[in-house]
């Protein structure tokens, strides 16, 4: 099941600094579906991507705008701190 | 048996100026129906016909609806496959569909997080067969054994569940919006938000993008009353928006697909202030049952038309004819009644369904179903893989104990060309051996599984 458990419990943390870390992309990953944080996989699917770029904009408070170059780097968790550190972190 | 203008009479038909989408801008009858009728002669002109085959392998998108509008008119079968699938997956469903036209994305632009794509597609000829059946549409599902199952849906069985929608208490009414998340590739969105809202004169507009700021923001553009249609997945988006604006106009979110914790709906609820509904349906039949106030969950009413019962713990739904094209298997359907497949019980006084969960290895990966006998088929053929076994353990997982000397990566590679991403297993776990019990047979038990040597990473 694919529906977070208790998503409103998810905004505790609020944005720590620029743009997310590999430790905060793994945490909101895992707020997807309560899985554990050991259990997040290293590369992230369409669904997953969705997921991660709302939480980003909730906590961040910002829209996120990707170009089509982005979007298609955004297939690791790695890839995904980098991505996003260009698009908001210079921000 | 219905006619091709059906489309004409159910589904275009209303004033000229009423706007019955709205796509990064209102779309009206008359821009819709001239959309339709561009398509239809690109359709033609590529010799689709009457009693034709079509294959779509469109990502929702206005070409999407206005091909599958114009490959109905024309009166031709249509064929809808799911964007996502592999060149693989797309190569094995055309051998089996042998569709005459195909209509698939040349340039898609834009991002993937649109509700909508924009897409410009490319309508070609294909060396297949007229329809070899009487169904409007055809669906492939994910197979348990073998080649997935080929679902039909006449024009009359669709017809019939617009009329169901019509009939169930707390749907979108006219003049109202549906602001649908759920694909319209699928049962619950070509149906429950495309054909309906065409057919009742609600308007159907997907957001922008499937954030939770932009579902907000479709639903506050316009002041008549709105429905969000989606699948739980997009409950965790609404329910997780931080600080949403007060909505007068968001009537209700209703979600398919799956069952929702109790939790969530009331988080929903307490955020919102408006009803979750949930509704059971299946490829096969459309809607079955609903709950659109939220008032019996996860209990859920039988859809108007449609009887629905349990026999050996399994519930049934009533259907003429079997949805199966190709397939005689009495387990799946027989007399009358489909099996869903789902456990459940029917309340003998009220009738309300429960459902209990699934009785074979189908599960859902954001509404859409996976068959886990599929992917572990899939697993277990690849070159270097000795053993596999493939779970549901909050996401789909994957252990396999591999040859000497073939790396996870290349078995993920392998995966990647058969599989659809939705289907392939999140975690990867390389077992030094696969447990087995004292007959050779593997071991399903997850907890086994979990606790058995790796080799490595």
């Amino acid at each position: 099941m694919r529906t977070p458990d208790h998503p409103a419990a998810d905004r505790g943390a609020r944005a720590s600094g620029p743009a997310p870390g590999r430790d905060e992309i793994v945490a909101m990953l895992a707020g997807l579906d309560g899985r554990s944080v050991r259990d997040v996989s290293e590369s992230i699917e369409s669904m997953e991507l969705a997921w991660l770029l709302h939480q980003v904009e909730q906590r961040y408070g910002v829209r996120v705008e990707l170009d089509e170059d982005q979007y298609g780097r955004m297939t690791t968790i790695d890839d995904a701190v980098d991505v996003l550190r260009e698009a908001i972190g210079a921000a | 048996m219905a006619g091709p203008e059906w489309v004409d009479e159910v589904l275009l038909r209303g004033p000229d100026a009423q706007v019955c989408l709205h796509v990064d801008g209102p779309v009206n009858r008359a821009a819709l129906r001239r959309m339709v009728a561009e398509r239809r002669a690109r359709l033609e002109a590529a010799g689709l016909r009457a009693g034709g085959s079509l294959v779509l392998r469109l990502p929702p998108s206005l070409a999407f609806v206005a091909n599958l509008l114009a490959g109905w008119r024309i009166g031709a079968q249509v064929a809808l496959l799911d964007h996502r699938l592999t060149p693989f997956e797309v190569g094995a469903a055309l051998d089996r569909l042998a569709p005459q036209v195909v209509v698939a994305p040349g340039a898609v632009r834009g991002n993937p997080l649109r509700a909508f794509a924009d897409v410009e597609e490319t309508t070609t000829p294909h060396p297949g067969r007229p329809a070899a059946t009487p169904h409007a549409v055809i669906q492939l599902s994910s197979g348990s054994t073998g080649p997935s199952k080929v679902i039909g849906r006449t024009a009359a069985d669709l017809i019939a569940e617009v009329d169901r929608y019509t009939r169930i208490d707390g749907v979108p009414l006219p003049g109202e919006r549906i602001v649908v998340l759920a694909s319209m590739v699928h049962v619950l969105g070509l149906v429950g938000a495309l054909l309906y809202g065409l057919h009742a004169g609600v308007q159907v507009r997907p957001p922008e993008r499937l954030t939770g700021d932009s579902v907000l923001d479709a639903v506050a553009a316009e002041t008549s009353p709105a429905t969000v249609l989606g699948v739980p997945f997009h409950i965790g988006l609404l329910a997780s928006v931080a600080e949403p604006p007060r909505l007068p106009q968001l009537k209700r979110m209703t979600t398919g697909g799956e069952l929702v914790p109790a939790a969530t709906a009331t988080a929903f609820l307490d955020k919102y202030g408006v009803p979750l509904g949930n509704m059971w349906g299946m490829t096969e039949v459309g809607v079955i049952a609903t709950d659109l106030f939220g008032a019996h969950r996860p209990a859920l009413t039988p859809a108007p038309g449609l009887a629905v019962v349990e026999r050996a713990g399994e519930l049934l739904v009533s259907r003429p004819e079997s949805p199966y094209v190709g397939l005689s298997d009495p387990t799946r359907w027989s007399d009358g009644w489909l099996h869903t497949r789902d456990a459940g019980v029917v309340d003998p006084d009220t009738g309300l369904v429960t459902i209990k969960g699934r009785l074979d290895s189908q599960v859902s990966v954001g509404g859409l179903k996976v068959d886990l006998t599929e992917v572990e088929a899939t697993l277990t053929a690849l070159p270097g893989v000795e053993a596999a076994v493939v779970l549901h353990d909050e996401a789909i997982t994957g252990y396999v104990q591999l040859a000497p000397g073939v790396s996870v990566d290349a078995v993920r590679a392998g995966l990647a060309e058969r599989l659809a991403g939705y289907k392939r297993p999140r975690q990867l776990h390389v077992l030094a051996a696969m447990p087995r019990t004292t007959t050779g047979k593997l071991v399903r038990d997850r907890s086994v599984l979990r606790q058995a040597p790796r080799q490595g990473r």
